[in-house]
Protein backbone atom coordinates (compact mmCIF):
# COMPACT_ATOMS: atom_id res chain seq x y z
CA UNK A 1 0.00 0.00 0.00
CA UNK A 2 2.86 2.96 1.07
CA UNK A 3 4.51 1.56 -2.11
CA UNK A 4 1.18 2.58 -4.39
CA UNK A 5 1.02 5.93 -3.09
CA UNK A 6 4.45 7.08 -3.59
CA UNK A 7 3.81 5.99 -6.98
CA UNK A 8 0.71 8.01 -7.11
CA UNK A 9 2.92 10.80 -5.33
CA UNK A 10 5.62 10.54 -7.76
CA UNK A 11 5.04 13.08 -10.70
CA UNK A 12 4.17 15.68 -7.82
CA UNK A 13 7.82 14.94 -5.92
CA UNK A 14 9.50 14.94 -9.34
CA UNK A 15 7.90 18.26 -10.12
CA UNK A 16 8.88 19.46 -6.58
CA UNK A 17 12.69 18.63 -7.15
CA UNK A 18 12.18 20.57 -10.37
CA UNK A 19 10.77 23.64 -9.11
CA UNK A 20 13.47 23.32 -6.45
CA UNK A 21 16.22 22.75 -8.42
CA UNK A 22 14.77 25.74 -10.72
CA UNK A 23 14.78 28.24 -7.61
CA UNK A 24 18.05 27.09 -6.70
CA UNK A 25 19.76 28.03 -10.79
CA UNK A 26 21.12 31.61 -10.23
CA UNK A 27 19.77 34.76 -12.34
CA UNK A 28 22.12 35.06 -14.70
CA UNK A 29 21.60 31.23 -16.01
CA UNK A 30 18.17 31.73 -16.53
CA UNK A 31 18.81 35.08 -18.33
CA UNK A 32 21.12 33.53 -20.23
CA UNK A 33 18.52 30.26 -20.63
CA UNK A 34 15.77 33.27 -22.10
CA UNK A 35 17.95 34.52 -24.26
CA UNK A 36 18.86 30.70 -25.93
CA UNK A 37 15.30 29.73 -26.10
CA UNK A 38 14.71 33.07 -28.05
CA UNK A 39 17.29 33.01 -30.32
CA UNK A 40 16.19 29.02 -30.94
CA UNK A 41 12.83 30.85 -32.12
CA UNK A 42 14.31 33.46 -34.01
CA UNK A 43 15.66 31.61 -37.08
CA UNK A 44 12.04 30.07 -37.40
CA UNK A 45 10.22 33.47 -37.07
CA UNK A 46 12.95 35.05 -39.33
CA UNK A 47 12.45 32.48 -42.11
CA UNK A 48 8.40 32.35 -41.82
CA UNK A 49 8.96 36.42 -42.68
CA UNK A 50 11.21 36.05 -45.28
CA UNK A 51 8.72 33.49 -46.89
CA UNK A 52 5.65 35.89 -46.17
CA UNK A 53 8.23 38.46 -48.42
CA UNK A 54 8.93 36.75 -51.29
CA UNK A 55 5.08 35.48 -51.54
CA UNK A 56 4.71 39.68 -51.50
CA UNK A 57 7.34 40.05 -53.98
CA UNK A 58 5.74 37.54 -56.49
CA UNK A 59 2.04 38.71 -56.10
CA UNK A 60 3.82 42.21 -57.01
CA UNK A 61 5.19 40.53 -60.19
CA UNK A 62 1.81 39.46 -61.55
CA UNK A 63 1.02 43.52 -61.83
CA UNK A 64 0.91 44.64 -65.53
CA UNK A 65 3.44 46.83 -66.50
CA UNK A 66 0.83 49.89 -67.29
CA UNK A 67 -0.17 49.84 -63.55
CA UNK A 68 3.75 50.24 -62.79
CA UNK A 69 3.71 52.84 -65.08
CA UNK A 70 1.07 54.64 -62.90
CA UNK A 71 2.20 53.22 -59.76
CA UNK A 72 5.37 55.14 -60.57
CA UNK A 73 3.75 58.10 -61.46
CA UNK A 74 1.76 58.80 -58.62
CA UNK A 75 5.33 58.30 -56.73
CA UNK A 76 6.84 60.83 -58.26
CA UNK A 77 4.15 63.11 -57.50
CA UNK A 78 4.55 62.22 -53.96
CA UNK A 79 8.15 62.47 -54.12
CA UNK A 80 7.43 66.40 -55.47
CA UNK A 81 5.79 66.97 -52.42
CA UNK A 82 7.84 65.54 -49.80
CA UNK A 83 10.58 67.30 -51.73
CA UNK A 84 8.95 70.67 -50.71
CA UNK A 85 8.46 69.30 -46.98
CA UNK A 86 12.15 68.85 -46.22
CA UNK A 87 13.27 71.93 -47.63
CA UNK A 88 10.68 73.53 -45.24
CA UNK A 89 11.55 71.21 -42.44
CA UNK A 90 14.99 72.20 -43.29
CA UNK A 91 14.53 76.10 -42.98
CA UNK A 92 12.38 75.43 -39.59
CA UNK A 93 15.42 73.47 -37.82
CA UNK A 94 17.42 76.53 -38.67
CA UNK A 95 15.01 78.00 -37.14
CA UNK A 96 14.78 76.01 -33.82
CA UNK A 97 18.95 75.26 -33.61
CA UNK A 98 19.01 79.55 -33.95
CA UNK A 99 16.77 79.67 -31.07
CA UNK A 100 18.01 76.79 -28.62
CA UNK A 101 21.04 79.14 -29.38
CA UNK A 102 19.84 82.35 -28.36
CA UNK A 103 18.00 81.32 -25.29
CA UNK A 104 20.60 78.80 -24.43
CA UNK A 105 17.72 75.82 -24.11
CA UNK A 106 19.52 72.43 -24.42
CA UNK A 107 18.78 70.94 -27.70
CA UNK A 108 16.55 67.74 -28.78
CA UNK A 109 17.85 64.35 -28.60
CA UNK A 110 18.97 63.73 -31.80
CA UNK A 111 17.87 60.46 -33.51
CA UNK A 112 18.97 58.14 -36.59
CA UNK A 113 16.35 56.24 -38.32
CA UNK A 114 16.34 52.64 -38.75
CA UNK A 115 13.54 50.96 -40.88
CA UNK A 116 12.93 47.23 -39.94
CA UNK A 117 10.27 44.63 -41.49
CA UNK A 118 8.41 43.03 -38.91
CA UNK A 119 8.81 40.05 -38.28
CA UNK A 120 5.92 38.33 -35.99
CA UNK A 121 3.05 40.03 -33.91
CA UNK A 122 1.89 38.60 -31.36
CA UNK A 123 -1.07 40.29 -29.37
CA UNK A 124 -3.58 38.85 -27.11
CA UNK A 125 -5.73 39.93 -24.13
CA UNK A 126 -2.10 39.85 -21.95
CA UNK A 127 0.30 41.40 -24.35
CA UNK A 128 1.02 43.29 -27.36
CA UNK A 129 4.76 42.78 -28.83
CA UNK A 130 6.20 42.95 -32.29
CA UNK A 131 9.34 41.21 -33.50
CA UNK A 132 11.27 43.11 -35.83
CA UNK A 133 14.55 41.76 -38.31
CA UNK A 134 16.78 44.18 -36.69
CA UNK A 135 18.83 43.68 -33.47
CA UNK A 136 22.65 44.10 -31.78
CA UNK A 137 23.56 43.53 -35.72
CA UNK A 138 22.35 46.99 -36.85
CA UNK A 139 22.86 48.83 -32.94
CA UNK A 140 19.17 49.03 -31.95
CA UNK A 141 19.06 49.59 -28.41
CA UNK A 142 16.49 48.88 -25.34
CA UNK A 143 14.43 51.34 -24.98
CA UNK A 144 14.14 53.36 -28.02
CA UNK A 145 11.00 54.61 -29.62
CA UNK A 146 9.54 52.81 -32.71
CA UNK A 147 7.13 54.73 -34.48
CA UNK A 148 5.15 54.35 -37.88
CA UNK A 149 3.40 56.72 -40.60
CA UNK A 150 0.51 56.93 -38.11
CA UNK A 151 2.87 57.91 -35.32
CA UNK A 152 4.17 55.74 -32.12
CA UNK A 153 4.07 52.00 -32.21
CA UNK A 154 5.93 51.65 -29.38
CA UNK A 155 9.72 50.78 -27.59
CA UNK A 156 12.06 48.30 -27.52
CA UNK A 157 11.96 46.14 -24.55
CA UNK A 158 14.34 43.55 -25.92
CA UNK A 159 17.39 43.33 -28.03
CA UNK A 160 18.92 40.17 -29.61
CA UNK A 161 21.66 38.88 -32.21
CA UNK A 162 19.64 39.57 -35.14
CA UNK A 163 15.76 40.74 -33.74
CA UNK A 164 14.50 42.87 -31.57
CA UNK A 165 11.37 42.82 -29.40
CA UNK A 166 8.79 46.09 -29.37
CA UNK A 167 6.07 46.31 -26.72
CA UNK A 168 3.39 48.24 -28.43
CA UNK A 169 1.85 51.18 -26.96
CA UNK A 170 -1.44 48.79 -26.76
CA UNK A 171 0.26 47.12 -24.40
CA UNK A 172 -0.99 47.17 -20.90
CA UNK A 173 2.81 47.65 -19.15
CA UNK A 174 3.36 50.60 -21.19
CA UNK A 175 3.05 54.00 -19.63
CA UNK A 176 4.08 57.27 -21.00
CA UNK A 177 3.86 61.14 -20.44
CA UNK A 178 1.74 63.09 -23.49
CA UNK A 179 -0.50 65.89 -24.38
CA UNK A 180 -3.16 67.05 -25.68
CA UNK A 181 -2.12 68.47 -29.47
CA UNK A 182 -1.52 72.23 -28.85
CA UNK A 183 -1.24 72.02 -25.39
CA UNK A 184 1.33 71.54 -22.45
CA UNK A 185 -0.15 70.15 -19.72
CA UNK A 186 0.85 66.53 -19.32
CA UNK A 187 -1.28 63.33 -19.37
CA UNK A 188 -0.50 60.03 -18.48
CA UNK A 189 -1.08 57.60 -21.07
CA UNK A 190 -1.74 53.70 -20.32
CA UNK A 191 -2.27 50.95 -23.02
CA UNK A 192 -4.47 48.19 -22.18
CA UNK A 193 -8.03 47.40 -23.57
CA UNK A 194 -7.66 45.93 -26.83
CA UNK A 195 -11.19 44.26 -27.81
CA UNK A 196 -11.40 41.44 -30.13
CA UNK A 197 -12.48 42.53 -34.04
CA UNK A 198 -11.92 46.32 -32.81
CA UNK A 199 -9.65 49.19 -32.91
CA UNK A 200 -6.92 48.94 -29.81
CA UNK A 201 -7.35 51.32 -27.06
CA UNK A 202 -5.37 53.39 -24.18
CA UNK A 203 -6.26 54.99 -21.10
CA UNK A 204 -5.50 58.37 -19.76
CA UNK A 205 -5.20 59.64 -16.66
CA UNK A 206 -4.24 62.58 -14.35
CA UNK A 207 -6.20 64.75 -17.44
CA UNK A 208 -6.70 68.70 -16.24
CA UNK A 209 -10.54 69.28 -15.38
CA UNK A 210 -10.32 72.20 -18.37
CA UNK A 211 -9.99 69.09 -21.03
CA UNK A 212 -12.85 68.54 -22.69
CA UNK A 213 -13.28 65.43 -25.66
CA UNK A 214 -16.49 62.88 -26.89
CA UNK A 215 -16.56 61.02 -29.81
CA UNK A 216 -17.95 63.86 -31.89
CA UNK A 217 -15.56 66.30 -30.71
CA UNK A 218 -12.38 63.78 -30.56
CA UNK A 219 -8.88 65.61 -29.73
CA UNK A 220 -5.39 64.13 -30.91
CA UNK A 221 -3.03 63.03 -28.05
CA UNK A 222 0.72 63.07 -28.51
CA UNK A 223 4.03 62.64 -26.62
CA UNK A 224 4.77 65.26 -24.58
CA UNK A 225 8.65 64.56 -24.89
CA UNK A 226 9.05 64.40 -21.05
CA UNK A 227 10.93 61.42 -19.78
CA UNK A 228 13.16 61.47 -22.61
CA UNK A 229 12.39 58.87 -24.70
CA UNK A 230 9.74 59.69 -27.11
CA UNK A 231 10.50 62.69 -29.15
CA UNK A 232 8.20 65.34 -28.29
CA UNK A 233 4.61 65.62 -31.31
CA UNK A 234 4.39 62.01 -32.28
CA UNK A 235 1.26 61.03 -32.70
CA UNK A 236 -0.61 58.63 -30.15
CA UNK A 237 -4.25 58.01 -30.82
CA UNK A 238 -8.03 60.30 -30.73
CA UNK A 239 -9.06 61.01 -26.92
CA UNK A 240 -12.43 60.02 -27.35
CA UNK A 241 -13.68 60.20 -24.29
CA UNK A 242 -13.20 61.99 -20.62
CA UNK A 243 -14.98 62.36 -17.62
CA UNK A 244 -14.33 62.84 -13.93
CA UNK A 245 -12.54 60.68 -11.85
CA UNK A 246 -13.45 59.50 -8.39
CA UNK A 247 -11.79 61.97 -6.68
CA UNK A 248 -12.62 64.83 -9.05
CA UNK A 249 -9.27 66.58 -8.96
CA UNK A 250 -8.74 65.34 -12.83
CA UNK A 251 -9.94 63.39 -15.70
CA UNK A 252 -9.98 60.12 -16.81
CA UNK A 253 -10.39 59.24 -20.31
CA UNK A 254 -9.98 56.67 -23.24
CA UNK A 255 -8.17 57.27 -26.20
CA UNK A 256 -8.55 55.18 -29.57
CA UNK A 257 -5.02 54.36 -31.07
CA UNK A 258 -4.39 53.50 -35.20
CA UNK A 259 -6.08 50.32 -36.14
CA UNK A 260 -3.38 50.12 -38.75
CA UNK A 261 -0.80 49.34 -35.35
CA UNK A 262 -2.36 45.40 -35.56
CA UNK A 263 -1.19 45.21 -39.09
CA UNK A 264 2.06 47.26 -39.18
CA UNK A 265 4.68 44.83 -41.85
CA UNK A 266 7.25 47.46 -41.41
CA UNK A 267 8.30 49.71 -38.21
CA UNK A 268 11.29 52.71 -37.90
CA UNK A 269 13.26 52.48 -34.75
CA UNK A 270 14.81 55.74 -33.43
CA UNK A 271 18.50 55.32 -32.15
CA UNK A 272 19.52 57.72 -29.80
CA UNK A 273 22.82 59.49 -31.52
CA UNK A 274 23.53 60.19 -28.28
CA UNK A 275 22.44 58.72 -25.61
CA UNK A 276 23.20 60.09 -22.10
CA UNK B 1 16.94 11.31 -24.18
CA UNK B 2 15.91 10.39 -27.62
CA UNK B 3 12.46 10.43 -26.71
CA UNK B 4 12.22 13.60 -24.91
CA UNK B 5 14.19 15.49 -27.91
CA UNK B 6 11.65 14.38 -30.33
CA UNK B 7 8.90 15.28 -28.12
CA UNK B 8 10.41 18.49 -27.83
CA UNK B 9 10.77 19.42 -31.48
CA UNK B 10 7.54 18.20 -32.28
CA UNK B 11 6.52 20.94 -29.74
CA UNK B 12 9.03 23.59 -31.28
CA UNK B 13 7.11 22.73 -34.44
CA UNK B 14 3.41 23.58 -32.12
CA UNK B 15 4.79 26.77 -31.23
CA UNK B 16 5.76 27.91 -35.24
CA UNK B 17 2.65 27.08 -36.13
CA UNK B 18 0.56 28.16 -33.67
CA UNK B 19 3.26 31.89 -33.77
CA UNK B 20 2.44 31.95 -37.57
CA UNK B 21 -1.42 31.44 -36.89
CA UNK B 22 -1.56 34.69 -34.20
CA UNK B 23 0.71 36.55 -36.85
CA UNK B 24 -2.19 36.54 -39.33
CA UNK B 25 -5.08 36.67 -37.24
CA UNK B 26 -3.95 40.74 -36.60
CA UNK B 27 -4.82 40.76 -32.45
CA UNK B 28 -8.11 40.28 -33.49
CA UNK B 29 -8.49 37.19 -31.84
CA UNK B 30 -5.43 35.19 -30.05
CA UNK B 31 -5.03 31.64 -29.95
CA UNK B 32 -3.58 29.23 -26.90
CA UNK B 33 -3.14 25.89 -26.95
CA UNK B 34 -1.09 25.31 -24.27
CA UNK B 35 -2.90 22.04 -23.07
CA UNK B 36 -1.74 20.28 -26.58
CA UNK B 37 1.77 20.88 -25.03
CA UNK B 38 0.91 18.63 -22.20
CA UNK B 39 -1.64 16.14 -23.25
CA UNK B 40 0.45 13.50 -25.41
CA UNK B 41 3.79 13.84 -23.27
CA UNK B 42 1.60 12.94 -19.86
CA UNK B 43 -0.72 10.42 -21.43
CA UNK B 44 1.62 8.70 -23.42
CA UNK B 45 5.39 9.06 -22.89
CA UNK B 46 7.33 7.78 -19.35
CA UNK B 47 7.56 10.10 -16.32
CA UNK B 48 10.90 11.83 -17.00
CA UNK B 49 10.81 11.47 -20.86
CA UNK B 50 7.53 13.66 -20.53
CA UNK B 51 8.06 16.31 -18.16
CA UNK B 52 11.29 17.41 -19.12
CA UNK B 53 9.89 17.81 -22.86
CA UNK B 54 6.54 19.93 -21.52
CA UNK B 55 9.29 21.65 -19.21
CA UNK B 56 11.73 22.49 -22.18
CA UNK B 57 8.22 23.61 -24.01
CA UNK B 58 7.08 25.12 -21.14
CA UNK B 59 10.28 27.86 -20.94
CA UNK B 60 10.37 28.42 -24.94
CA UNK B 61 6.95 29.83 -24.76
CA UNK B 62 8.65 31.74 -21.86
CA UNK B 63 11.63 32.93 -23.85
CA UNK B 64 9.25 35.34 -26.25
CA UNK B 65 6.04 37.03 -23.61
CA UNK B 66 5.91 39.11 -21.15
CA UNK B 67 6.14 36.89 -18.43
CA UNK B 68 8.38 35.86 -15.46
CA UNK B 69 10.58 33.13 -17.35
CA UNK B 70 9.62 30.19 -15.80
CA UNK B 71 5.96 30.51 -15.35
CA UNK B 72 4.62 29.02 -18.64
CA UNK B 73 7.37 25.76 -17.32
CA UNK B 74 5.98 25.53 -14.09
CA UNK B 75 2.14 25.08 -15.67
CA UNK B 76 2.69 23.08 -18.02
CA UNK B 77 4.66 20.81 -15.01
CA UNK B 78 1.78 20.87 -12.95
CA UNK B 79 -0.46 20.02 -15.84
CA UNK B 80 1.64 16.68 -16.61
CA UNK B 81 1.96 15.82 -12.93
CA UNK B 82 -1.58 15.80 -12.31
CA UNK B 83 -2.68 13.85 -15.86
CA UNK B 84 0.17 11.65 -15.71
CA UNK B 85 -1.26 10.64 -12.23
CA UNK B 86 -4.68 9.89 -13.54
CA UNK B 87 -3.48 8.40 -16.96
CA UNK B 88 -4.14 4.86 -15.85
CA UNK B 89 -7.64 5.85 -14.97
CA UNK B 90 -8.65 7.17 -18.62
CA UNK B 91 -8.45 5.41 -22.17
CA UNK B 92 -5.59 7.28 -22.99
CA UNK B 93 -5.12 5.54 -26.48
CA UNK B 94 -8.65 6.83 -27.77
CA UNK B 95 -7.87 9.96 -29.82
CA UNK B 96 -11.62 11.53 -28.26
CA UNK B 97 -10.42 10.92 -24.60
CA UNK B 98 -6.86 12.77 -25.44
CA UNK B 99 -9.12 15.92 -27.26
CA UNK B 100 -10.98 15.81 -24.31
CA UNK B 101 -7.98 15.94 -21.75
CA UNK B 102 -6.41 18.41 -23.99
CA UNK B 103 -9.36 20.85 -23.62
CA UNK B 104 -9.79 20.46 -20.20
CA UNK B 105 -6.26 20.87 -19.44
CA UNK B 106 -6.29 24.36 -21.88
CA UNK B 107 -8.96 25.53 -20.22
CA UNK B 108 -7.19 25.31 -16.93
CA UNK B 109 -3.78 26.80 -18.32
CA UNK B 110 -5.78 29.61 -19.76
CA UNK B 111 -7.47 30.60 -16.73
CA UNK B 112 -4.37 30.39 -14.73
CA UNK B 113 -2.38 32.45 -16.80
CA UNK B 114 -5.13 35.16 -17.16
CA UNK B 115 -5.25 35.40 -13.25
CA UNK B 116 -1.70 36.10 -13.17
CA UNK B 117 -1.17 38.81 -15.86
CA UNK B 118 -4.71 40.53 -16.16
CA UNK B 119 -3.73 42.48 -13.08
CA UNK B 120 -1.08 44.68 -15.16
CA UNK B 121 -3.96 46.19 -16.96
CA UNK B 122 -5.26 49.50 -16.06
CA UNK B 123 -8.77 47.97 -16.33
CA UNK B 124 -8.33 44.70 -15.42
CA UNK B 125 -12.05 43.64 -15.86
CA UNK B 126 -12.88 45.07 -19.01
CA UNK B 127 -10.31 42.69 -20.55
CA UNK B 128 -12.44 39.71 -19.49
CA UNK B 129 -14.78 39.54 -22.65
CA UNK B 130 -11.67 39.79 -24.84
CA UNK B 131 -10.05 36.61 -23.38
CA UNK B 132 -13.36 35.10 -22.75
CA UNK B 133 -13.69 34.86 -26.76
CA UNK B 134 -10.09 34.45 -27.18
CA UNK B 135 -10.58 31.18 -24.99
CA UNK B 136 -13.68 30.07 -26.84
CA UNK B 137 -11.45 30.32 -30.59
CA UNK B 138 -8.41 28.44 -28.80
CA UNK B 139 -10.81 25.75 -27.46
CA UNK B 140 -12.20 25.31 -31.28
CA UNK B 141 -9.05 25.22 -33.05
CA UNK B 142 -7.42 23.19 -30.59
CA UNK B 143 -10.41 20.70 -30.88
CA UNK B 144 -9.89 21.23 -34.47
CA UNK B 145 -5.81 20.64 -34.65
CA UNK B 146 -4.91 17.93 -31.70
CA UNK B 147 -5.98 14.83 -33.43
CA UNK B 148 -3.75 15.86 -36.12
CA UNK B 149 -0.99 16.71 -33.58
CA UNK B 150 -1.26 13.30 -31.26
CA UNK B 151 -0.73 11.29 -34.80
CA UNK B 152 2.23 13.68 -35.67
CA UNK B 153 3.81 13.20 -32.58
CA UNK B 154 3.04 9.14 -32.35
CA UNK B 155 4.22 8.81 -35.63
CA UNK B 156 7.47 11.38 -35.38
CA UNK B 157 8.67 8.98 -32.49
CA UNK B 158 7.54 5.76 -34.69
CA UNK B 159 10.07 7.10 -37.40
CA UNK B 160 12.56 8.38 -35.10
CA UNK B 161 12.77 4.74 -33.66
CA UNK B 162 12.12 5.55 -30.28
CA UNK B 163 8.46 3.90 -29.78
CA UNK B 164 7.24 0.77 -31.59
CA UNK B 165 4.47 1.24 -34.52
CA UNK B 166 0.72 0.16 -32.34
CA UNK B 167 -0.25 -0.09 -35.95
CA UNK B 168 2.56 -2.97 -37.11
Amino acid sequence: MPHNRFDQARPFLTLLLVVLAWLAVPVVVKTFARTSFFELQAPVSVAASYARDLQEYWTLRLHTNSELIEAGRDLARLAATYELSVQQNASLQAEVARLEDLLKMPPYADYRSEYARVVRRDFSGWWQRLVIRKGKNYGIPVGAPVIFSGGVVGRVTEVYAYTSVVELISSPGVRLAAVIDGETQPISFQGGVNPAFDTPKGVIEFVPLNVFASSTMPKRLVTSGLGGVFPPGLGLGTVTRVEASADGLFKTGEVELDPRLHSLTEVTVLVPLNPQ
Amino acid sequence: MRRTFITFLTLLLLWAVVAQVNHVLDGHVYLFVGGLFVTYAALSLPLRDGLAAVVLAGLLCDAGVPVPFGLHALLFGAAHAVVFNIRDHVPREETAARVVIALLLNLALFLALSFALVGRGPAPGAVWPRLILDLVCSQVGLALVAPWFFALQSRTLVLAGVERDSLA
